[in-house]
Parts: structure tokens; C-alpha cells; sequence
């Protein structure tokens, strides 16, 4: 069993490492031919990362240890979250708890390291961003455990695997009304949670505007490298468990060689449909004013308190 | 017999349809006067009939028994004295068709409710009236009076939908006892095993619902509003006929849902409801500006009267009620047409822009006196024999405490209204004495109806015979049901 | 019809009723508002037809053609027209934030909740299941008359309560008699065309619809 999970671990973060920036190409590909430009490629983000690596890391000065810490901070939470969400297979360690609670606590590590890193450098711009990335942070916070514990009830766990295991038993528990609810709910707050449209413009460089960007701002060579690569790991991954909440089908339950080969490649057809889907959206939709994104996300908290709330009709009823 | 209980109905739809069809003069001048007369002759009709022994229905919806004949006669009676004295004199402005139709058919909805035996149905009429109400209320086209009925809509209509609500959970708790219905008289014998949980909620709400549509306070707020910005004799009509009918339907709920809770929590409620209308209305009299505001005022004080008269439960409590319901609504009817009258020769109903009316138009001031000694409970007019009987049976059933509070606000009130109708009435017209104008005599509209209702106040305090046996046998149906 | 068809198509139109109710409060734009009633009606009249096929009632579906034409089509075309009337596209200065309006939201649903239990424990089913649904219907349609000054938002706060009511009223016992749901309904539209009217004077005589300019009569 250990061997199986450890197997399936090791393949789910290099799928993660290997498709997150596709991924992302993919996404400005897509929202690049909306608009009418050419656009860069998909490989684009691999280039720039391969760009990046070979350069030194300039600090600037006054900044401490935390700007060469917070990366691998950073990219060391990413890979964990990779690890506890099941992408590919739903396998775990058998004490490594994949409990929900434990993957926001993880993405929550991530977050901080990249507020302090906007923080690290003592400029205007870095505080700003790091102030509205930690606000946005702990509006989203209650909406993502409340709309997973939604999830959870009809299962009675709030492991992820048990919860996803439970979906692909039981396929019209996907579209009943808690199930909706909450897949919304999650949906809006992984779109905060990431920094993409409307809650941050991840293409912007206007500082009344910038919030993601304005932290990576100071960074430079393989430090920005590892910044930029365990971001786009975190919308990787967050937008995979959004994906095997709605469609689980193609999951590997045990760890053979044709069961992992499916799930992955079941990932990346989920991954396409979904990331092509939220640049699309992204096209349509003009960036929040950042009073306004408390509103969204309280929005999206009572839509996951309904989704509590709606499982309660089913259990009961 | 059903023809009996139907002919009403049927006069008051047909007299509307015409009114609303040919408009000829005539028809809008006295279609209301008339809907109102064969009301209370069927009223009395009906009275008899039950006195009689016999209980006239109606197609399973409708159904006449003590209370529901008495009820009748007082719609009838009330809006006879509101139509009849609000008859325009030969100079004002001719009635509209709009005026005439929601008159009579606000007539026959009141009726409606008062004959139904089906709760739903009740609530319907009830509903019904707010509806035909409504553009009274604006009928002058004022700023004002658009605010008012604005209100005076959304609040009574959401009061009504809560009423609505509890209805709803009642039917919901006789399916699940196995006989679905909203009949009044089998939810009242037919014993049926209501769960006594929801049944707390249902009667909670409906109360609620039905005391917002009779001014109850802390839903009070539409109605001086309301009252005040109406035509004279459409105040008349909602204080004394729209207020007593959501008396009514509150006292046939209690009466369903007290064999089966106790009487703790009408009681209760209610106790709050009508000390915390007088109170208010205590509170704010002796603050009031105007006429007719005044006079809302004292409407929700006597509806908090009667809230506490239904809290106390007892034949004797519900009976003074009942007494009482008719001799507030006659006169209470009788000042608002009188106060229409006031408007229309002073031009104003501001309290401090009238003066001297007796020694200017005695008249006009006359009725104004007897019907605000009335109002205030003085001898020999009933409202003095309802008060006493309801603090008498206070203190007999254990609530002396609020019997004391009550009459102590009363006396607030008494004084605050004694106030404002002195400074109108009496005393000299103007500064000058060397003002030589002579009085005007005038009554400006029929004097008979004013009479006839004052007189019959009067008299009634002292009546014995087929009223109180009827007022008798009303009470005990709905303490014998409990 | 299976019975674990009909829980899920209740609680799928229960869902409904929920979402374009958050919607109402979420939403300033009147616009919206007309349509996500409209909606709103459409799923209430899907949960009597549902009711009325499982239970195999057949006047329920005429009900339910009933609900449809009035709540679906008639009331949101009236208020609609109404809006067009007083020229409003947006609330604009509602009494409370919107963040504030989502937080009380998901407290009315607790509300709704404890209220409903009663009931629950009464008569399990799937039916009675989906009451709290309705209730809170009812408690929203509250807030949103007391926090919005425009008549259209009231008007439509109204119509939210009404929905709520019906709702209970279907799922506990499959309505009420039929001449009470008769009578019901028409009452609704008259008040809705009354306000209507009411409305058109009120921004006549006032310029604008903000209710909050009515402060004339006070003690």
C-alpha cells in the first residue's frame, strides 16, 4: 500500500510540475485568440520558466532570508497540495491524513510565504499587495471549508479521497442541488484563491490593480522561477480537485499501470475542458473594484452555507 | 334559509356591477346607502332566525350562527350610519363611480368574512377588503394620501400573507390528523387530534397576520396614516366595520386553537398586543395635530381594548366585546362623518385651526360632543357598560395587574382626547368679541343617521331581551368551544 | 414516477427556489430581479406538477398550469412594465450593503430551520423535507422589503413572501382547497396591479420612486 500511494504521489507531482505551465500557456492561448491576437503558444510559460532558471537571483537591499525561503516555501506547499488531492488516483498514505482541513492549512502555508516575500522588500507596492492578498485570503477561507464539508456529510469523512471515491460509486450525487451549490461556491473561491478574473487580472502591471503580480515584483531569476511555477501548481491543482468533485469518472482506484495511465490522462482532458472554460469566461468579464470583492465572496459563503444546509433536506428527508 | 344567508352578498355584487356599468348619478349617489341597508336588514333577519334556534348555511362555505348574525348586523348598522351621513350635501362635488363601486363591494367583502364558516374563505373577504380599500385610502390624490395607501397596502397585505401562512400550517396539521379542513366549526367539535407544536406556530402566525389588519400594536404603523388621509366616511367605515372584522377573525382562531394549547398563548400574546396598543396610543394622543389622526389614535386604543377583552377569555369578557364592537363602531363612524363635515366648512382638520364650534356651528358641534362623550365611556352610552364589564371580568380571572395598567392608560387617553375636543368646541370663536357673525346653523349633511346611531348607543348599554341573548349565546360559542 | 426520482427532482426545484432567492438579495439590478421571479414562479409551478405526477393528482397540474401563468408569466410582466414606468434600472441606495444582506441571508436560513422542525418531526417525507426551503423564502422576502427603498424592490420582496407561502403551502399538504388557492392568487395579482398604480402616482407626484421620500406623515 505504501509503495502504491508513494508511486502515486511521485506521478501526481511531476504531472503537476509538467502541466501546471502548459496549463497556464493554454489558458492565455485560448484567451489570446478570443481577443484576436496571435498569442504566444502554449509552451510559452515552459520558455520563459527555462529562461528564468538560468539566471542569477538578484536581492535587493534591505531584503533578508525570507525572499530566498519564501520560494521554496512556496513551491514545497504546492507540490504537497499536489500530493494530498487526489488528481490521478485516490491511493493515500495511510497515516498521511488527506483531510480537507489539512490542504487548506497547507495552501494557507503557501499564501503567507508569498504575502511576507511582497512584504520582504520594504516597498509601497509589495505592502499593498500583500495587505489585499491576505485580505482576499481570509474572506475565501470559510467559503472553501464550509462548501468541502458540504461535500462531506453525505459521506460522513472529510477525507478528499473518500469524498471523490463516494462521487465516482454514486454518479447522480453529482448533480444534486448540494452537490451544485457547493461546486459553485468552490468555484468562485478557487477563482480568488488563484488570482484570476475578476478578483485579480493576472496580466496586469497597473498598480491600482495588481495584487498577485506586486509580490513577485522584487523577486528575480530562480527565485521568480520558483514563485511563478508553485503558482501556477496551486491553479493546477486547485482547478484538478475541482475537476474530480465534478467529473470523477477515470480515477484510479488501486495503482496499476493502465489505472494511473487513465487517471492522467483523464486529468489533462479535465484540466483542458476547465481551464479553457474559465479564460473563456475570463474574456467576458471586467475586474472587480477591490470593495466590491468582499460582496462576491460573501456570495459565494452563503451559497456553500445553502449547500450545508440543502445536504441536511437529503439526510433527513 | 340559504337564500337568506346569500341575499346580501348577491345585492352588494350586483349594486357594485351596476354602479361600476351604467354610472348614472342616482346609482353612484346611493348604491353604497342601500348595500348598507339590506346588509343590516339581513343582519337582523338572520339574528332572528338564530334566535330562532336554527343555524342558516350555505353551500358548506358559509354559516350563520350567533356570532356571525351579530357581526352582520354590526357591518350593516355601521355602514349604514357611514354611507348614510356621508352623503354629500347639494353643493359638493357629485360621488364618483370608482368611490361608490369599492364602497359596496368593500360592504360585501366585509359581509363575506363575517358569514364564513371556512377559514380560508374568511381570509379571502379579508384580503378582499384591502384590496377595495386601497384606492380609497388615495382617493384624494395627495401627496399624502398616496403615501398613505402605499403603507397601508404592502403592510396590510404582508400582514395578510403571514395570516396566510398560519393558515396554511393549520391545514397542514388537520391533514396530518387525518381530516382535511379549514371549516371552523369542525376544527371546534370535531375534536380532531391537532399537534399541539405546530399548532403553535399556525395560531401564532395567524394572530399575527389578523392583529397587523386590526391595528394591533407593533403593527399599528398604516393605520393613523391610513385613517387620516381617507374620505370621511371611508375612515368611518375601516374604524368601525375593517377593524371589528379583524377582531372577529382573530377571536374564531382563538377559539380553534385554545381547546388545544390551553389559553396560554393567545392569552398571552394578546395581553401584549393590547397593552401595548394602548399604551402607544396613550402615548402619542395628547401629541396629535389633527382631527382625524386624533381619532385613529383612539381606534387603535379600543382595539387594544378589545385585544384584552379576548385575552380574558369568559363569557362575560367576550360578551362586553362583542357590546363593545358595536357601540365603537357607530361611534366612531359617527365622528369621522362629523369630521368630514368639520373639513368641509372649516377647510382644515388641524386641531389648533378650529375654534368656538359650538358657539360658531352648533350644528355641526353638537353631534361632535355627544359622540366624543361617547367615545370617552361616559354614562349612559354603552362603551361605559362594555368597559366596565371587561375590567370587572379582569379581575375575576386573575389578570388584575393589566386591568390596572389598562385603566390607567384609559384615563391618559380620556384626558388627552377631553383636551383636544374642549379646545376645539368650546370657548369663543375668535380673539374678538365684536365678531358679529351669526352662528351657522347649518348641519351640512343628514342629521337623522347620526342620531339614530348615538341614540342607539345610548340605549343599548341598557338593552335586554333578543340582544343580549343573542351577545349571550355569541360569547358562550366561542368559550363553549374551548 | 420512482421515489427516488421524485426526492431529487424536489430538491432540485427546492435548489432553485433557493439560488434565484440569493440571487434577489445578491443582485441590484431590477432588471435581474424581474427575470429570477419569472424563474422563480417557473420552479414553483415544476414542484407542483412534480407533487401532482407522484402523487397522481390531477387537479394538481391544473394548479400547477395555474402557478405558471401567473407567477411565471402574468405578475413578472406586470412588474416589468412597471419598472419600464418608473424608469429605474438599479437599486441604488439600498438601507443595507449587500455583504451585509448575505450574512444575514444565511442567518434567516438557520431561522428557517429551527422554525420548520415542528413540521419535520411531524411528518418525515420528502415532501415535508423541503419545507425550511419555503420559510426561508418567506424570511428573505422580509429582508428584502425592509432593506430597499425603490417600490419595484418591495414590490418584488412581496412577491418573494408569496412564493415562500405557496411553497410550504404545496409541500405540507398539496395545497390548500381549491377555491382558497383561487382566491389566493387573484389577490396577489390585484395587490401587484394596485401597487402598480400606486407606484406610477407616487412617482407622478414625487418624481422617482424611492420610497424613502415619503416622510410627510409622521407624529
Amino acid at each position: 500500500m505504501k509503495t502504491g500511494a508513494a508511486f502515486l504521489a511521485i506521478v501526481q507531482v511531476t504531472a503537476m510540475v509538467i502541466l501546471s505551465p502548459l496549463l497556464v500557456g493554454l489558458m492565455r492561448q485560448v484567451r489570446a485568440r478570443m481577443e484576436g491576437r496571435v498569442g504566444a503558444g502554449v509552451l510559452q510559460p515552459w520558455r520563459d520558466l527555462r529562461k528564468l532558471f538560468a539566471k542569477e537571483s538578484l536581492q535587493a537591499e534591505g531584503t533578508s532570508w525570507v525572499m530566498s525561503v519564501g520560494p521554496v516555501v512556496l513551491i514545497t506547499s504546492s507540490a504537497l497540495v499536489c500530493v494530498l488531492v487526489p488528481l490521478v488516483g485516490t491511493v493515500t498514505f495511510p497515516l498521511v491524513p488527506d483531510d480537507l482541513f489539512v490542504m487548506v492549512s497547507v495552501l494557507l502555508l503557501g499564501t503567507v510565504a508569498l504575502a511576507l516575500i511582497g512584504l520582504d522588500s520594504g516597498s509601497a507596492f509589495g505592502g499593498m499587495g500583500s495587505s489585499r492578498h491576505m485580505t482576499i485570503a481570509a474572506l475565501v477561507e470559510p467559503t472553501v471549508l464550509v462548501s468541502v464539508y458540504a461535500l462531506s456529510i453525505p459521506v460522513g469523512s472529510s477525507s478528499l479521497s473518500l469524498i471523490v471515491d463516494a462521487r465516482l460509486v454514486d454518479p447522480a450525487s453529482v448533480a444534486s442541488p448540494v452537490s451544485l451549490l457547493a461546486l459553485v461556491a468552490l468555484f468562485i473561491a478557487v477563482v480568488a484563491e488563484t488570482g484570476r478574473m475578476p478578483v485579480d487580472n493576472p496580466s496586469t502591471h497597473l498598480e491600482l490593480t495588481m495584487i498577485h503580480e506586486v509580490m513577485v515584483l522584487e523577486s528575480s531569476g530562480r527565485d521568480l522561477a520558483w514563485l511563478e511555477l508553485g503558482s501556477w501548481m496551486r491553479l493546477g491543482a486547485l482547478l484538478g480537485l475541482v475537476g474530480s468533485l465534478l467529473l470523477p469518472w477515470g480515477i484510479a482506484g488501486d495503482v496499476t499501470p493502465l489505472a494511473i495511465l487513465l487517471g492522467v490522462l483523464m486529468l489533462i482532458v479535465k484540466l483542458v475542458v476547465l481551464g479553457s472554460a474559465l479564460a473563456a469566461g475570463e474574456v467576458f468579464l471586467a475586474k472587480l473594484r477591490l470593495f466590491r470583492v468582499p460582496e462576491l465572496l460573501a456570495g459565494s459563503f452563503v451559497l456553500a452555507f445553502l449547500a450545508v444546509t440543502a445536504s441536511y433536506l437529503v439526510v433527513q428527508g | 334559509m340559504a337564500v337568506l344567508v346569500l341575499f346580501p352578498l348577491v345585492v352588494c355584487l350586483a349594486l357594485a356591477a351596476s354602479t361600476a356599468y351604467s354610472r348614472t348619478p342616482t346609482l353612484c349617489r346611493f348604491s353604497g346607502l342601500v348595500a348598507a341597508a339590506t346588509v343590516t336588514v339581513s343582519g337582523i333577519a338572520l339574528s332572528a332566525a338564530v334566535l330562532n334556534g336554527s343555524t342558516p348555511t350555505a353551500g358548506g362555505l358559509l354559516r350563520v350562527d350567533a356570532l356571525s348574525a351579530f357581526m352582520l348586523t354590526v357591518v350593516g348598522a355601521v355602514g349604514l350610519t357611514a354611507t348614510w351621513g356621508g352623503l354629500p350635501t347639494r353643493k359638493a362635488p357629485a360621488t364618483s363611480w370608482t368611490y361608490s363601486t369599492l364602497v359596496t363591494l368593500f360592504l360585501g367583502a366585509m359581509s363575506l368574512a363575517v358569514l364564513a364558516d371556512n377559514l380560508g374563505v374568511l381570509w379571502v373577504a379579508v384580503e378582499a377588503t384591502t384590496i377595495a380599500t386601497a384606492f380609497l385610502v388615495g382617493h384624494n390624490g395627495t401627496r399624502r394620501s398616496l403615501e398613505a395607501a402605499w403603507k397601508y397596502v404592502v403592510l396590510g397585505s404582508v400582514g395578510v400573507a403571514i395570516a396566510f401562512l398560519g393558515l396554511v400550517l393549520l391545514y397542514a396539521a388537520t391533514v396530518a390528523a387525518g381530516r382535511p379542513t379549514l371549516s371552523w366549526i369542525v376544527l371546534t367539535q370535531g375534536h380532531l387530534p391537532l399537534d399541539p407544536s405546530l399548532l403553535k406556530v399556525a395560531g401564532a402566525l395567524t394572530l399575527l397576520g389578523f392583529a397587523t389588519k386590526a391595528g394591533l400594536a407593533p403593527m399599528h404603523s398604516w393605520l393613523p396614516d391610513a385613517h387620516s388621509q381617507a374620505p370621511a366616511p371611508v375612515s368611518g367605515l375601516m374604524s368601525g366595520v375593517l377593524l371589528s372584522v379583524a377582531f372577529y377573525a382573530i377571536l374564531r382562531v382563538q377559539a380553534v386553537v385554545d381547546p388545544v394549547l390551553g389559553q396560554g398563548l393567545m392569552r398571552g400574546l394578546l395581553l401584549t398586543a393590547g397593552l401595548l396598543s394602548l399604551a402607544i396610543a396613550a402615548g402619542l394622543i395628547i401629541a396629535q395635530r389633527d382631527l382625524k389622526r386624533m381619532l385613529a389614535y383612539s381606534s387603535i386604543e379600543h382595539m387594544g381594548l378589545l385585544a384584552l377583552a379576548a385575552a380574558i377569555g369568559g363569557t362575560l369578557a367576550i360578551a362586553a366585546a362583542l357590546l363593545h364592537v358595536l357601540g365603537h363602531g357607530l361611534t366612531k363612524s359617527s365622528l369621522f362623518v362629523v369630521s368630514g363635515r368639520i373639513l368641509a366648512v372649516e377647510g382644515t382638520t388641524q386641531i389648533a385651526g378650529i375654534r368656538g364650534l359650538l358657539t360658531r356651528r352648533p350644528a355641526v358641534a353638537v353631534p361632535y360632543l355627544a359622540g366624543m362623550a361617547a367615545l370617552l365611556g361616559l354614562p349612559p352610552f354603552s362603551l361605559f357598560f362594555s368597559e366596565v364589564a371587561i375590567v370587572v371580568a379582569g379581575f375575576q380571572s386573575g389578570l388584575g395587574w393589566a386591568m390596572a395598567v389598562a385603566v390607567g392608560l384609559l384615563l391618559v387617553l380620556f384626558a388627552g382626547l377631553a383636551r383636544h375636543s374642549a379646545s376645539m368646541t368650546l370657548g369663543r370663536g375668535s380673539a374678538t368679541p365684536a365678531d358679529l357673525t351669526p352662528p351657522d346653523l347649518a348641519p351640512h349633511g343628514p342629521q337623522l343617521p347620526l342620531l339614530l346611531a348615538l341614540g342607539v348607543t345610548a340605549v343599548v348599554g341598557f338593552a335586554t331581551g333578543p340582544l343580549s341573548t343573542l351577545l349571550t349565546q355569541a360569547a358562550s360559542l366561542l368559550v363553549g368551544a374551548r | 414516477m420512482s421515489a427516488s426520482l421524485f426526492d431529487q427532482l424536489i430538491g432540485l426545484s427546492a435548489g432553485v427556489l433557493l439560488l434565484t432567492s440569493v440571487l434577489l438579495v445578491w443582485k441590484r439590478s431590477l432588471v435581474a430581479a424581474v427575470r429570477l421571479l419569472a424563474l422563480q414562479g417557473a420552479a414553483l409551478a415544476a414542484m407542483v406538477a412534480f407533487i401532482g405526477v407522484f402523487e397522481r393528482d390531477l387537479p394538481l397540474l391544473a394548479v400547477a398550469g395555474l402557478v405558471l401563468l401567473l407567477k411565471g408569466f402574468v405578475l413578472p410582466f406586470v412588474l416589468d412594465r412597471s419598472r419600464i414606468q418608473t424608469g429605474a434600472v438599479r437599486e441604488e441606495t439600498p438601507l443595507m450593503n449587500t455583504t451585509s444582506s448575505l450574512l444575514v441571508l444565511s442567518l434567516l436560513t438557520m431561522l428557517a430551520y429551527l422554525v420548520s422542525q415542528p413540521l419535520l418531526t411531524l411528518a418525515p417525507g420528502p415532501t415535508t423535507a423541503a419545507v425550511p426551503v419555503g420559510i426561508s423564502l418567506v424570511l428573505y422576502g422580509f429582508l428584502i422589503l425592509t432593506t430597499r427603498r425603490h417600490a419595484i424592490s418591495q414590490l418584488v420582496g412581496f412577491l418573494v413572501l408569496d412564493n415562500g407561502i405557496a411553497t410550504v403551502a404545496f409541500l405540507t399538504s398539496g395545497g390548500v382547497p381549491f377555491v382558497v388557492e383561487l382566491g389566493a392568487s387573484l389577490d396577489v395579482l390585484l395587490v401587484v396591479l394596485i401597487l402598480r398604480v400606486l407606484g406610477g402616482r407616487i412617482a407622478a407626484e414625487y418624481g422617482g420612486a424611492d420610497l424613502d421620500e415619503l416622510t410627510e406623515l409622521r407624529d
